[in-house]
C-alpha cells in the first residue's frame, strides 16, 4: 500500500522537464540570496565584524584627517586617497574574511552536511552564498561612498566611476573566491579569525589602504604582488580629477590573475568539502 | 516489490580498519527498520553511505531504486535524514527555516502541520540558535520530514533526551510510521528498538550478528524463564519443592534464581509450596529474558558496552 504512495509520490516528481529545471534553479538561488542576506544582517556580531568596521574606519580617519593632502599622490586631498583605501578595504573584509569564517562554520558546524541531504544542488547554494555577499559588498560600496561624499567632501569624478565599478567587480570575484578557497584550512572557525586577521591586518598595511606608502621599497612590492593594493588604485581615479573612463591597466590585469587563481583554487576547495571519502 | 533499501555484503575500510565486514539486508517499504549496536559498532557508517555521504569500499546499496553514491537529486528528493549532529542556520527562525529547506523539495509539506507535529507552535518566531537541545531535534525532524519523503533516516533520534522527550519523539515517530512512511532508524538504546521497530538487526564490530522482530530477537522466545525471589531465614533452595523437568535452580537464601522454560508450571509450584506453608516469598519477580540479556550476548566483546544508566531503566 505504501509503495502505491511512493510511487505515484515518485513519477509526479520526476515530471519535470529540463525548462522548468532551469527556471525552478534560478528562483531557488533567487530565494537562498535572500534567506543569507536575511541570516547576515540578523546576526550583529558578523555583520559589525565585517560590514561595521570599515564605516567606522573611514568615519574616524575622515575625521581626523581632515584638511590634510597627500603630497606623494598629486597632492589631493587625503579623503580622496582615502575613500578608494577603504572601499578596498570593505571587499576584502566582507568577500575574504567574512565568507572564509562563514565557510569554516557552515563546515565545522555540518550545516553543509545536512545540505548535502537535501535535493538543492550544492552549487546554486554556494553560488546563493557569493551572490549575497555580492549585495553586501555593493551596499558597502555606496554607503562608504556616500559618508565619504556628504561628510567629508570627497569629490567623485563620475566620468571614471567605470573604472571604479569593474575594479570592485573583479576584486570582488578575487576577494570572495579566495575566501571560500582558504576555508579549507580552517578546521576550527575558532582559531580561523586570529590567522585570517594575521594575513588581512598586514596586507592593509602595506597596501595603500589607510596611508600612502612609498618605503622600504621591499614592502611596497609586496603589497603590489597582492590584490588590495590593486583595488584601492583601481578605484583611485574615480576620485581624481584626471581624464578618461578610470580604467587602470596594470591593475585590472593584476586582479584578474588573481581572480582566476582564486575561482580555480575555490573549486578545488568546492570538490573537496562535497567529496565523499 | 521493490525493497525500500537494499544492501548487499558492504564493505568499508579505512585502511587497515575494516568499520563494515559485509553487511547484507533489506527494508521493505512501510517498514521500520533499527539498527542497533554499540557505539563503534559500524552503525553511523552503515547510515552515511546510505545518505550518500560515504562511498562503500565494495557492495552494492540501493535506496529507492538509487544509486546513493551518484547523489542525484531524484533520490534526495525521496529522503528525509536526521543526522546525529548536524548544524543549522542559526541566525534564521523555525519558520523561516521549514520554509527554506521546504523550497529544495519539488513537493513539500505545509510548515503549519509540521510545526504542530513536532510541538514548535510557540517557538516558531524563534532563532534557531536561541532553541533548547530538544528543541532543536524536533526541528531536525521537522525538516527531515518537510519534502514528504518515502524514506526516513534517523540515526540516534533521542540521543540526549531526557525521558519525557523520548516518549514524545517515539510517538512521533510511530505516527510516521501510520503514514506508510518507511524508517531507517539507528540505536544503541533497546528500550527504543523494542518500541518502535518492526525488524531489528543487531549490529557488531562491522557485522550484522542477529536480526528479527524484537520479540523473536536471538531465539529470544525459546530462552528461559527465570524467576527470582527471597527465601525467610530457616528456609533453604534445597527445600524447594520439586520443579517442572530441566528447571536449574541457582543462588542462595538471600536471592534464588530459578530458570526454567516452564515459567508458568514452575511459578504455581512455587507459590503454591509457599502458601501452604505461610512463608513470604519477598522480591517475587517472573522474567522472560529482556532483548538486552538478548543484546548483551549477541556483542558481548565487541567494543564498548552500550550506556548502563539507560540499561538501568530497564530492569
Amino acid at each position: 500500500m505504501s509503495t502505491g504512495i511512493g510511487e505515484q509520490a515518485h513519477s509526479e516528481r520526476a515530471a519535470i522537464g529540463p525548462p522548468q529545471v532551469f527556471s525552478r534553479n534560478l528562483s531557488l538561488l533567487a530565494w537562498q540570496v535572500l534567506y543569507e542576506q536575511r541570516a547576515f544582517w540578523r546576526n550583529r556580531r558578523r555583520a559589525l565584524a565585517s560590514f561595521a568596521f570599515p564605516l567606522m574606519f573611514l568615519l574616524i580617519f575622515g575625521a581626523i584627517t581632515q584638511g590634510a593632502k597627500v603630497k606623494g599622490d598629486g597632492n589631493i586631498a587625503y579623503i580622496n586617497f582615502y575613500v578608494p583605501g577603504i572601499i578596498a578595504y570593505a571587499v576584502m573584509v566582507i568577500g575574504f574574511t567574512n565568507t572564509a569564517m562563514s565557510i569554516a562554520l557552515l563546515r565545522s558546524e555540518g550545516v553543509l552536511k545536512r545540505m548535502r541531504t537535501t535535493p538543492m544542488p550544492w552549487a546554486l547554494y554556494l553560488g546563493g552564498i557569493v551572490l549575497s555577499t555580492v549585495i553586501t559588498i555593493a551596499v558597502a560600496c555606496v554607503l562608504l561612498l556616500a559618508i565619504g561624499v556628504i561628510f567629508y567632501k570627497a569629490s567623485v569624478n563620475g566620468a571614471a566611476v567605470p573604472g571604479l565599478i569593474v575594479t570592485v567587480a573583479i576584486g570582488t570575484v578575487c576577494f570572495t573566491s579566495l575566501g571560500i578557497a582558504v576555508s579549507r584550512f580552517i578546521p576550527k572557525p575558532d582559531s580561523g579569525m586570529p590567522v585570517l586577521m594575521l594575513i588581512v591586518l598586514p596586507l592593509s598595511f602595506i597596501s595603500n589602504v589607510f596611508f600612502p606608502i612609498y618605503k622600504p621599497q621591499a614592502l611596497v612590492e609586496i603589497g603590489k604582488f597582492f590584490p588590495l593594493r590593486r583595488v584601492a588604485e583601481g578605484i583611485g581615479p574615480a576620485f581624481k580629477q584626471t581624464q578618461g573612463s578610470g580604467f587602470v591597466g596594470h591593475d585590472l590585469v593584476t586582479l584578474a590573475i588573481w581572480a582566476a587563481v582564486g575561482c580555480w583554487l575555490m573549486v578545488r576547495t568546492m570538490r573537496m568539502l562535497s567529496a565523499k571519502d | 516489490m521493490q525493497p525500500a533499501i537494499e544492501v548487499n555484503d558492504l564493505r568499508k575500510s579505512y585502511g587497515e580498519t575494516e568499520a563494515l565486514r559485509g553487511v547484507s539486508f533489506e527494508v521493505a517499504p512501510g517498514e521500520v527498520f533499527c539498527m542497533l549496536g554499540p557505539n563503534g559498532a559500524g552503525k553511523t557508517t552503515c547510515t552515511e553511505i546510505l545518505e550518500g555521504h560515504r562511498l562503500a569500499s565494495s557492495g552494492t546499496v540501493r535506496v529507492l531504486g538509487h544509486d546513493p553514491a551518484r547523489n542525484d537529486r531524484g533520490m534526495r528528493e525521496r529522503i528525509g535524514v536526521v543526522l546525529q549532529s548536524c548544524g543549522i542556520q542559526e541566525d534564521l527562525t523555525v519558520d523561516e527555516l521549514i520554509e527554506m529547506y521546504g523550497r529544495y523539495y519539488t513537493r513539500s509539506r505545509p510548515a503549519q502541520e509540521l510545526i504542530e507535529l513536532v510541538e514548535l507552535d510557540a517557538k516558531r518566531d524563534a532563532r534557531a540558535g536561541s532553541l533548547s537541545g530538544g528543541q532543536r531535534r524536533r526541528l531536525d525532524l521537522a525538516l527531515a520530514l518537510v519534502g514528504d519523503p518515502d524514506l526516513l533516516f534517523l540515526d540516534e533520534p533521542t540521543t540526549g533526551f531526557d525521558p519525557h522527550a523520548r516518549r514524545q519523539a517515539w510517538s512521533t515517530i510511530r505516527s510516521l510510521c501510520s503514514l506508510g512512511k518507511t524508517v531507517f532508524l539507528t540505536t544503541h538504546f533497546m528500550d527504543e528498538a523494542q518500541h518502535l521497530a518492526d525488524r531489528v538487526a543487531v549490529m557488531a564490530a562491522g557485522r550484522i550478528v542477529a536480526s528479527g522482530p524484537p520479540q523473536e530477537l536471538g531465539g529470544r522466545e525459546e530462552l528461559p524463564t527465570e524467576i527470582r525471589f527471597a527465601l525467610p531465614e530457616g528456609v533453604e533452595p534445597a527445600d524447594l519443592p520439586s520443579l517442572p523437568a530441566g528447571a536449574e535452580v541457582a543462588g542462595d537464601r538471600e536471592g534464588v534464581l530459578v530458570r526454567t522454560s516452564e515459567g508458568m508450571q514452575a511459578t504455581h509450584a512455587l507459590t503454591g509450596w509457599a502458601l501452604e506453608r505461610g512463608l513470604e516469598l519477598r522480591g517475587f519477580s517472573v522474567a522472560q529474558p529482556t532483548l538486552e540479556d538478548v543484546y548483551l550476548s549477541l556483542t558481548a566483546g565487541d567494543g564498548p558496552a552500550p550506556d548502563s544508566t539507560h540499561l538501568e531503566a530497564l530492569r
